[in-house]
């Protein structure tokens, strides 16, 4: 058996899923944000209950936590400094020195403050050119004197971000050394092991955020730790990244940046792993919950997988799955701007006070009021009838704050909601997928999240896409991702070169020294030889270029001429359709090489169920009225999804009801069940 | 048959539309920096993009320069003057750099395409990009001492650079001709190229989907909307005329100090601009081409009015400029324009210092008030170099927050390019690169501080070319700041440290140190006003220094 635990804001999630037969369980209990094992403890204990399981039965535990995000967006992390080269203490503050594009016109707009305040940024005389080699030596006495001084300040975690160190890192190590003498306790990150490529911000930065996030990570592991011990004796504890693997935590702790949106990240692998179950390869995976809507594009039933992301403002130079995220949710409020055209989001309401009809006080107008007075969400059986929406509520927070103002009917300010929340979201799907060379018209939307399935199909027509997939049990979907994750180390370092003059064996040498590395880590993590799984790509780019594809190498330890040739077409295959042009002529270079382990954890089989009629009338609830933007209100099946079987077909309109969902199919849309119980929509009118 | 949706002009859709086109062009921009060759346009990113109706009206802007935005749709207007519909076919693409046919400066190189939706001439996409050489007198174009248009590089007026999606052969040789580094260039004009197609192909599925009369329609009512918006903001400036003075160190020529003065009569909810008392045009390249006036006088009364309104074409309507022609601000040919961001930016200065007075709340103090440009060039193992450097300086402080250090201000929107990635690619060493203690002005809320960046050469025979300013008056402060500090350019090497004009062309050598200071932004309210526990906060870090504190701030220990 497997367990996982996702820690969210709100609440975390458990889910236990058995091997052999596939039949998984789910708990839920509030987060404990105080002491977050306090809460962690408590669903374990109940979850192995439900499941009629013990620890001894578990194999290994995989947590994805938010102590990462949540440390850097409240800006509770540890008390950090900074050691750079001489000269360069404020390139932590000026970054790349521009504006925020949110505020093209507007004086207020700004860039997050430093993690690190000028007075714990020190710089140090050394100097490191750009072909790796010391041009002035490290000066140690220097370095003393500041590792003092933070030990004074008691400074917990130190960074250091020198000049060219991912070409020569010794000066770096040096400095840790002395760290080590002087201040044993605190805790150090080298920017050639954290994140070692060009560009001395973003490595600068990201390399802070992981001196920032290290003591309080370490610190809740152990607590963890020590507990899941006490009561169940040994347990194989494995961390989520954000690059889509999982770690162990010592290994987590080292690379503690990894953590921050791990979530999303899960999230993102569940809809793979459905992807491509469904035959959808190309996918997008959206995942909808109270206020934010994240998007992941698939490819080849794979998340893509991004070199740079950026957390909270600052940017973040290690593999992450590629979320792309904007403020829109069930919570999402309805706002008129001063010129009384109507907005919604990125405010939401949360849990706390909530959308209107939740009754706990909400007062103004929310997506899942929208959804309400349209008729699509069943007031008595929101949350499985766990919460009774209170319809009368929402009208009330819909005409006073919008209706009333521009003199529409609510239902028709209630579809404009509707309407305006959903270009949000084609706006950051685009970003996430046109934006970056893709056509969508032949992929297939996983949609997930409480409030995924309610939108899924009316935004796939409008950006076009043929088929949505809608998995089992949606609204705790997400924890699902942490069960089908694989162990996953990646190691890289800048290697610029142009592809033309380069020595193929050279090459080659360079890739087996960072997978000697991969694969001894593989090993004392307890991944056999059949399970490691090793992979090399190259960052490649017409030289000049600033930005670089990413190109699977194919390992080989005597590469030859002919081998590079073809990393080179497949280079120039992939800038032709991302960019709609290539040039053969011009010459391509290699930026950095990236070593990719993983150690697959072994194939889930999920139960299947019986094929049944194409007749769904077993699971059909009774009907209502119901509001959609081509017919106006109609009378509409509601289905309940716990029935439907193995070849039911859904025609649209149609609403489907689950405890923690509801999915929405318009006119011209049809869902059939497949044997696992994920309904796959086909979606018609689209252009 | 499946039903569709049908679309009407409603609020709802125009905002749909709204969102779509100014995605359209963010990913014109995307397509652009991430295909470009030169640091200009992929790593500092001097670059626009953006989306006009058929009579040349801004309908969506990527979100970059807001320099070459705004003025952005005279060059527009220019070109549907020169081409009418039927000159226009699909796959054409216009170019052209000319400042006296709505440009701005001759390194920045706009290319344009007509958006067909079936046979009809719908709209048009456009881009602006920085380009890193154009040929003239030194490489970059930058140098200040430079006194006619025709030593700037080379002037491309409105030709077709590509007919009906065939490159036009001609064009492109004699821009070849004429240029240091061709092959990046032509890269890179070429990245604009693709940019335009991009924006086309995506405009085109917007029309498919809502037919052209809704989008139409939402266009108009969008527009109509920003000028409605536009005009509530103006209305809540108190009417009255309102004018302030900024000064240009010098034009690179002549040591003489140059003054820009904005009047700006506010009445209901209009606004009518005028310069008199601004310089008349020199003989150095600080010219002002109209369209980047138009762009500093639209920046600076959105930002004050209704910073939030969305950009395009409604928004200019309310406001009127009066820039009489020979002046600084609208130059007759063949007035020498490159450096006309120093300019530009004392516009945006000037109409801040009027505006303090009508609206003390929504202004900033002074800033930096230049764009520091450098051109580095020479030869390393036997192939030329150009290396273009741009820093802003400190930003003004609000008034209820300091100036944000380490963030540039106004019109620009550029990147700094890392050291690392310079050294990778230029005989140069950056040996320095922070803030500088004490250069915030202070005030109960601090100006930004102002930046050092020294630059080592690796090599010989390298040539300098530069402009900068706000050297010779500092930025000012408002109600009881204090002033910024000024920017100075040193030129270190085996005989000491000495300063360096603003503004011309150095020759260095191996070893020699280039140390840029740029100015610090100007303070805003009483500095002995401000709370204690920031001047600390600042003493700490090391922003002010204990002698500031005491002096300026009337700091004492407890």
């Amino acid at each position: 058996m497997r367990l996982g635990i996702d820690v969210g804001g709100t609440f975390t999630d458990f889910v236990l899923i058995d091997d052999k037969t596939g039949e998984t369980t789910y708990e839920k209990v509030l987060t404990t944000p105080k002491n977050l094992s306090v809460g962690v403890m408590k669903g374990i204990g109940r979850v192995l209950k439900m499941g009629g399981a013990t620890m001894k039965d578990v194999d290994y535990v995989v947590h994805g936590t938010t102590i990462g995000t949540n440390a850097l967006i409240q800006r509770k992390g540890a008390r950090t400094g900074l050691i750079t080269t001489d000269g360069f203490v404020d390139v932590l503050e000026i970054g790349r020195f521009q504006r925020p594009k949110e505020g093209l016109y507007d004086f207020y707009a700004r860039n997050p403050e430093p993690l690190v305040p000028r007075r714990w940024r020190k710089g140090v005389p050394e100097r490191v050119d750009r072909n790796g080699k010391v041009i002035r030596p490290l000066d140690e006495e220097a370095v003393q004197k500041v590792v003092k001084f933070f030990k004074r300040e008691k400074v917990e975690s130190i960074a250091v971000s020198l000049l060219f160190s991912f070409l020569n890192p010794k000066h770096e190590k040096r400095i840790a050394k002395v760290i080590n003498e002087i201040h044993p306790k605190a805790y150090v990150s080298l920017s050639s092991e954290v994140s070692p490529e060009f560009r001395e911000y973003e490595r600068s930065s990201t390399t802070v955020i992981n001196a920032y996030l290290q003591p309080i990570l370490d610190r809740y592991l152990q607590t963890l730790h020590k507990k899941l011990n006490k009561k169940y004796g040994k347990v194989d504890l494995r961390i989520m990244q954000v690059g889509g693997g999982m770690m162990t935590p010592e290994s987590a702790i080292g690379m503690a940046v990894s953590i921050v949106n791990s979530g999303p990240a899960g999230g993102a692998i569940s809809g793979s792993y459905i992807a491509e179950h469904t035959k959808n390869p190309d996918a997008l995976s959206v995942d909808m919950g109270g206020t934010s809507f994240d998007i992941c594009l698939i490819e080849r039933g794979e998340p893509t997988i991004s070199t740079e992301g950026k957390f909270e403002g600052f940017p973040v130079k290690i593999p992450v799955v590629d979320v792309g995220g904007i403020g829109a949710g069930g919570g999402s409020i309805a706002w008129l701007d001063v010129g009384g055209i109507l907005n919604v989001g990125p405010q939401s309401a949360g849990s706390d006070p909530g959308p209107a009809c939740y009754s706990l006080g909400g007062t103004k107008p929310t997506v899942t009021d929208a959804n309400l007075v349209l008729g699509r969400l069943n007031p008595e059986y929101f949350l499985g009838g766990g919460m009774n929406l209170d319809h009368k509520l929402a009208e009330k927070a819909i005409n006073e704050h919008i209706s009333k103002e521009l003199g529409w009917s609510v239902e028709e300010s209630a579809s404009g909601m509707i309407r305006v929340v959903n270009a949000n979201m084609v706006k950051g799907i685009s970003v996430s997928s046109t934006e970056k060379g893709h056509d969508v018209r032949d992929f297939g939307l996983v949609a997930f999240g409480g409030a995924g399935p309610l939108h899924a199909v009316q935004l796939a027509r409008e950006i076009g896409i043929p088929r949505v997939v809608i998995p089992m049990l949606p609204g705790n979907f997400s924890a699902f991702g942490l069960l089908i994750s694989d162990t996953r180390h990646d190691y890289w370092r800048t290697f610029k070169q142009s592809v033309a003059d380069l020595d193929p064996k050279r090459l080659a040498r360079e890739f087996l020294k960072m997978e000697r590395k991969a694969r001894r880590q593989l090993k004392a993590e307890g991944v056999g030889e059949k399970q490691s799984k090793i992979l090399w790509t190259a960052d490649m780019r017409y030289q000049g270029q600033s930005y670089e594809l990413n190109i699977p190498v194919k390992r080989s330890e005597r590469m030859t001429t002919k081998e590079m040739k073809k990393v080179m077409n497949d280079f120039s295959k992939l800038h032709q359709e991302v960019y709609q042009y290539s040039s053969p002529d011009e010459e391509i270079e290699i930026v950095n090489i990236r070593v990719r382990a993983v150690g697959k954890s072994p194939k889930l089989k999920m139960p299947k169920m019986k094929k049944s009629t194409k007749d769904a009338k077993q699971a059909l609830k009774g009907k209502k009225k119901v509001f959609f933007d081509e017919t106006g209100f109609r009378s509409t099946n509601i289905y309940d999804r716990s029935k439907l079987r193995y070849g039911n077909v859904l025609k649209g309109p149609c609403i489907v009801e689950e405890r923690m969902s509801t999915s929405v199919l318009i006119p011209d849309s049809t869902g059939e069940v497949d044997a696992y119980g994920n309904i796959l929509v086909k979606v018609g009118g689209g252009r | 048959m499946a039903k569709r949706m049908k679309y009407t002009a409603d609020p709802i859709t125009m905002q749909v539309i709204r969102f779509a086109m100014e995605q359209i062009a963010d990913e014109m921009g995307y397509t652009l920096v991430r295909t470009a060759r030169s640091p200009i346009i992929k790593e500092i990113m001097d670059i626009t993009c953006a989306i006009f109706d058929d009579k040349g009206d801004t309908i969506a802007q990527a979100h970059h320069a807001p320099m070459l935005l705004t003025g952005f749709e005279l060059t527009m207007k220019t070109l549907a003057r020169h081409f009418g519909p039927k000159d226009l076919h699909p796959g054409d693409v216009i170019i052209s750099n000319d400042p006296y046919m709505g440009g701005q400066h001759i390194m920045d190189v706009q290319t344009f395409a007509p958006v067909h939706y079936g046979k009809n001439l719908v709209g048009f996409v456009g881009t602006i990009a920085h380009q890193s050489d154009m040929g003239g007198m030194v490489p970059g174009g930058v140098a200040g001492g430079m006194t006619e248009i025709y030593q700037e590089g080379l002037r491309i007026p409105m030709v077709k650079l590509y007919k009906r999606y065939k490159e036009n052969e001609d064009v492109f040789a004699i821009i070849r001709n004429n240029i240091r580094v061709p092959d990046n260039t032509i890269g890179d004009i070429k990245a604009q190229v693709a940019s335009n197609y991009v924006g086309i192909k995506k405009i085109q599925n917007v029309y498919r989907k809502y037919g052209v009369d809704v989008v139409h329609n939402c266009v108009r009512r969008l527009m109509n909307y920003s000028e409605t918006r536009m005009r509530e903001g103006l209305r809540n400036l108190p009417d009255g005329n309102y004018s302030g003075k900024a000064v240009i160190d010098n034009d690179g020529v002549t040591d003489d100090l140059i003054p820009v003065q904005v009047n700006i009569h506010i009445k209901d909810d209009t606004a009518k601009v005028d310069f008199k008392g601004t310089s008349k045009q020199v003989r150095g390249n600080i010219n002002c081409p109209i369209a980047t006036t138009y762009a500093a006088v639209f920046y600076t009364m959105i930002a004050v009015a209704d910073p939030h309104v969305p950009p395009n074409s409604g928004c200019y309507r309310p406001v009127e400029i009066d820039a009489q022609e020979g002046l600084i601000v609208n130059p007759t040919l063949p007035s020498a324009v490159a450096a006309r961001t120093n300019c530009s930016q004392k516009i945006v200065e000037a109409m801040l210092q009027a505006l303090a007075k009508a609206a003390p709340d929504k202004v900033m103090a002074g800033s930096h008030g230049q764009i520091s440009t450098c051109g580095f060039s020479g030869y390393y193992k036997g192939k030329r170099w150009v290396y273009t450097d741009i820093q802003g300086g400190g930003a003004g402080a609000l008034p209820t927050v300091d100036g944000k250090d380490g963030q540039d201000s106004h019109l620009a929107r550029f990147m700094n390019t890392p050291i690392e990635a310079i050294e990778l690619e230029y005989p140069v060493r950056i040996e320095r690169f922070e803030l500088i203690q004490d250069s915030g002005g202070p005030g109960k809320h601090r100006g930004a501080m102002g930046l050092r960046r020294d630059i080592m050469f690796l090599v010989d025979n390298v040539s300098w070319a530069r402009y900068g300013d706000t050297q010779e008056r500092p930025p000012f402060g408002l109600f009881g700041g204090k002033e910024g500090t000024k920017g100075r350019f040193y030129l270190i090497d085996n005989k000491g440290e000495r300063r360096a004009r603003s503004k011309g062309v150095s020759f260095l050598n191996k070893w020699d140190i280039v140390s840029l200071r740029l100015p610090g932004g100007g303070g805003y309210g009483n500095p002995r006003k401000r709370d204690r526990e920031l001047v600390e906060k600042d003493l700490l870090d090391g922003k002010i220094s204990l002698r500031s504190a005491k002096r300026e701030y009337g700091y004492s220990k407890k």
